[in-house]
């Protein structure tokens, strides 16, 4: 087990995967991905429910077999070498994988034995990660007493315990409250800054994804395309025009003819102002701007990206 | 590269399995109560009716019955704990390490038995306390046996499980698997004594090996055992081999975590 692993400091993708696909008979979850994650790199997988971000993990995690293409994990081929897959990654699933009914350090023991880790190893470990993710005090609570945000943070402890090369992290803080979010953030950040892992994560809350280095946008299966989060947020434009108003239609028509094709979400259509010019949409306001009942001009962010993405425009 | 399957991840799984039957203390009383009932209330009942066969009391021959009962419902209680593991998420700690899916059903098949066993040994010093068991017993056979019926069962409950989705099987596995594998052994009665189609079930049952394995234990002396001790071992360690590659190829199957599946595929619906 240690022998192909311990080889240096590893320049080699820490995923790489082509064609990579899998259908459920007439569904197909993931359709023909291609992704490549260097070492060391903070990769963010985002797209809305069901657009197949975690069959794709569960596909590098080896717990899914792809029914099309390869993905090589860690050097590993998913399919001929699972074992040493699994003991190179860490994967923090979307649900607990924790047993409520032992204690935090019960759970971590059982972890630990399941990677075959010494007891001392175990131990040493755990105190440490325990710190690093504030969970020092409640070592001997049962995993059932502790709070959501605390159970998902011992969670993280739990998949990084055997220090693996990469970490995924299927929607780490999805059904957490701001301040848990912000926490788990935390904690991954001082993980990473400490151990230098490389991460996938997947996630659908976008604002989330801007610390990462790489993001790539993934609907009905597919990769939409990847890049820097800052650059994408820059390709759409510099601002965005949020308009409300009672003939909707007719406004947005007269708004798409002087700013190209817009997105509309219930009542409210979005355009993109490519323009530095605030006085270029000062004056469009003037002109049809008084047909609005709202008129906001904002900077755009990874939201207006992912809207723009899944509703399938091209963005360039 | 070839993987040499570790002895930690099946250290962990029984650790885990013996601190959640230690900490179920009802779960464990009613492992001890119910072999009791059996033997003074049903045994004495129809003691009383019968009085002695083959020269001994009914009660007496009761006595391996029941201590095969406890295995049974210990091994399998222990065994379908696997499907509260796949329901309750703690399956997906065991799937992701890095260890061949089949040694997770492995690992909880030596848990299941293990437990069994020590539930076994518990009635045991109970029942020789009690003055029902330890005269003329062949002690080192009996370790046998209860070693290989205790692994039976949990083989066979591991298969059970790895069948089952949801625990609300439970109740089906109870009346379909448990029940049957119990009065369709040689616990209550001798199997030869049994009427031909009762005696066919009787005969291919794995469970009523383990039970004649008891009686050749704890009975040595009043022939109440139906096979030769040879056979009941060859068909126990067979039983249990079968067992495991069953439970084992259905876990290398992705259905073996289904719950899982099932979630992300109503998702992307």
């Amino acid at each position: 087990m240690n022998a192909p692993q311990a080889i240096g400091v590893d320049t080699r993708a820490a995923v790489r995967a082509t064609g990579l696909g899998k259908r459920y008979g007439d569904l197909i979850a993931v359709d023909g991905l291609d992704l490549e994650i260097a070492s060391g790199e903070f990769f963010g997988l985002l797209g809305p429910n069901g657009s197949g971000k975690t069959t794709t993990l569960h596909m590098l995690a080896t717990l899914i077999r792809p029914s099309a293409g390869t993905a090589v994990v860690a050097g590993f081929d998913v399919t001929r070498e699972p074992v040493s897959v699994r003991a190179a990654i860490g994967l923090v699933f979307q649900e607990s994988a924790l047993d409520r009914t032992l204690s935090v350090t019960e759970n971590l023991r059982f972890a630990g034995l399941l990677y075959d880790l010494p007891l001392r190893v175990i131990g040493e470990r755990q105190r440490e990660l325990l710190e690093l993710f504030d969970l020092a005090d409640q070592r001997d609570r049962p995993v059932a007493a502790l709070s959501g945000g605390m159970r998902r943070a011992l969670d993280i402890v739990r998949g990084v315990l055997h220090e693996p090369r990469i970490l995924f992290l299927d929607e780490p803080t999805i059904g957490l409250d701001l301040p848990n979010r912000r926490r788990i953030w935390r904690f991954i950040e001082r993980l990473r800054a400490r151990t230098g892992m490389t991460v996938l994560l997947t996630t659908h809350y976008l604002e989330e994804a801007d610390g990462c280095d790489r993001v790539a946008f993934i609907r009905k299966g597919r990769l939409v395309e990847s890049g820097a989060p800052r650059a994408w947020v820059e390709r759409l434009g510099r601002h965005i025009l949020e308009v409300e108003g009672p003939d909707l239609d007719g406004l947005a028509a007269a708004l798409e003819a002087r700013l190209g094709a817009g997105l509309r979400d219930g009542d409210v259509a979005y355009f993109r102002c490519p323009d530095e010019d605030v006085g270029a949409i000062a004056r469009l306001q003037a002109e049809v701007g008084t047909r609005a009942s709202a008129w906001r001009v904002r900077r755009p962010n990874l939201n207006d990206v992912f809207l723009w993405v899944a509703d399938g425009k091209d963005l360039s | 590269m070839r993987v040499r399957p570790r002895l930690r991840p099946i250290y962990a799984v029984l650790e885990r399995e013996l601190l959640r039957m230690l900490r179920q203390r009802t779960r464990l009383v009613a492992a001890m109560v119910r072999p009791l009932i059996w033997l003074f209330v049903i045994g004495a009942g129809f003691g009383a009716l019968l009085g002695e066969t083959r020269g001994v009391d009914y009660k007496s021959f009761l006595v391996p019955g029941v201590l095969g009962m406890t295995m049974l419902f210990g091994a399998m209680l222990a065994a379908l704990s696997t499907v509260y593991d796949k329901e309750s998420g703690v399956m997906r700690m065991m799937v992701i390490a890095p260890m061949p899916h089949a040694w997770i059903v492995i690992a909880k098949v030596v848990s299941a038995a293990a437990a069994a066993m020590l539930q076994a040994i518990l009635l045991l010093v109970l029942l020789v306390a009690l003055g029902h068991a330890g005269r003329g017993t062949e002690w080192g056979l009996l370790a046998l046996a209860l070693l290989a019926t205790s692994l039976a069962c949990a083989g066979i409950g591991m298969v059970a499980a790895s069948f089952s989705r949801t625990l609300d099987n439970f109740a089906g596995i109870m009346n379909f698997v448990i029940f049957p594998v119990f009065f369709l052994s040689g616990s209550l009665y001798p199997v030869r004594d049994l009427p031909p189609v009762l005696n066919w079930f009787a005969t291919a049952n794995p469970y009523t090996y383990g039970v004649d394995l008891l009686k050749h234990a704890l009975l040595p002396h009043a022939q109440s055992a139906d096979f030769a001790l040879g056979l009941d071992l060859v068909v126990l360690a067979g039983a249990t081999a079968a067992a495991v590659a069953v439970a084992s190829w259905r876990f290398s199957q992705e259905s073996a975590y289904e719950p899982m599946i099932r979630v992300l595929a109503r998702r992307s619906e």
